[in-house]
């Protein structure tokens, strides 16, 4: 049988959402979790410096992780999101943009959905870019010093919440019209 | 024995805090691209075209933040800087990009 199971679009989409998207949550909660068990640390210096370089590569992976999601997003993922179906076409199912807007139930998926994924992903990259650079340059310092540990937990939580809530987004626009 | 400080420890604090606010410039730069797209002031050209208008808009949006951060990161990189004023200001550029970037805003100024 040489039937492709899933179009490249369709596996683009995946390493957009899943493997890129997904594996920036799932460094961001590790990270977020860190930056709080780890700084009231007792452990002598070279064991904090250990601990801090482990975290410096966590947030590091989660900002390019982030990065490349938001550019595969734009890039690849939304101009098919968005092609013009031939006029007269009534089977919009390769044009996701037009199928959502063509049911008044799921419009609100382009215009409030795909609107916010658009741009908030940019903010939560710049976010998690930011406490990364902190966290490769100040190291052990992110752990020691209060003020800068709290700041970076805060701004790794906003990161977070904007990017699970982005990813839901994602997830109920490809479930009712997916890049197929 | 390593403790928690609440002061300043080791190297000046100044190019943290300039990673932060820059962040916070850049994500306010995020909500002003889009807001004055979505009111008709300015529309950022598309600068990718299958991707349309948001590749101006938040090529722009990061360009921004890239400056700042590296204007700021020159002024307080040696420096030891109040953190206080500087984390509100970045919490308070964040919120204001966010909720720019929420459709049911744009309706407001629209």
């Amino acid at each position: 049988m040489d039937t492709k199971l899933f179009s490249d679009r369709s596996v683009w989409t995946m390493i957009h959402g899943i493997v890129l998207g997904g594996g920036a949550l799932m460094a961001l909660a590790a990270a977020l979790f860190a930056l709080r068990a780890m700084r009231a640390t007792d452990a002598p210096h070279g064991a904090a410096q250990q601990q801090s370089r482990y975290l410096a590569w966590l947030v590091v992976f989660a900002a390019v992780a982030l990065w490349l999601t938001v550019f595969i997003g734009m890039l690849v993922s939304f101009p098919a999101y968005r092609a013009t179906p031939p006029e007269g076409l009534t089977d919009l199912s390769q044009y996701p943009r037009s199928l959502l807007q063509s049911n008044a139930g799921t419009q609100w998926l382009h215009a409030f959905a795909m609107e916010i994924k658009e741009h908030v992903p940019w903010i939560a990259a710049m976010l998690a870019t930011a406490v990364a650079f902190v966290a490769a340059r100040s190291r052990s310092k992110l752990l020691t010093d209060l003020r800068l540990n709290r700041m970076a937990t805060t701004l790794l939580a906003i990161c977070f919440a904007l990017a699970s809530i982005v990813g839901v987004l994602g997830i109920f626009i490809n479930k009712v019209a997916p890049l197929e | 024995m390593t403790t928690m400080s609440e002061g300043h420890e080791g190297a000046p604090n100044g190019a943290a805090l300039a990673a932060f606010l820059a962040a916070g410039i850049g994500a306010f730069a995020v909500g002003f691209f889009v807001i004055i797209n979505e009111t008709g002031l300015f529309a950022a050209p598309a600068l990718y075209g299958p991707a349309g208008g948001v590749s101006g808009r938040m090529t722009f949006a990061t360009v921004v933040w890239l400056i700042g951060w590296a204007v700021l990161h020159t002024r307080w990189k040696d420096r030891e800087v109040t953190s206080k004023g500087v984390y509100a200001a970045t919490l308070v550029l964040i919120a204001l990009g966010v909720v720019l970037s929420f459709p049911p805003v744009w309706q407001i100024f629209g």
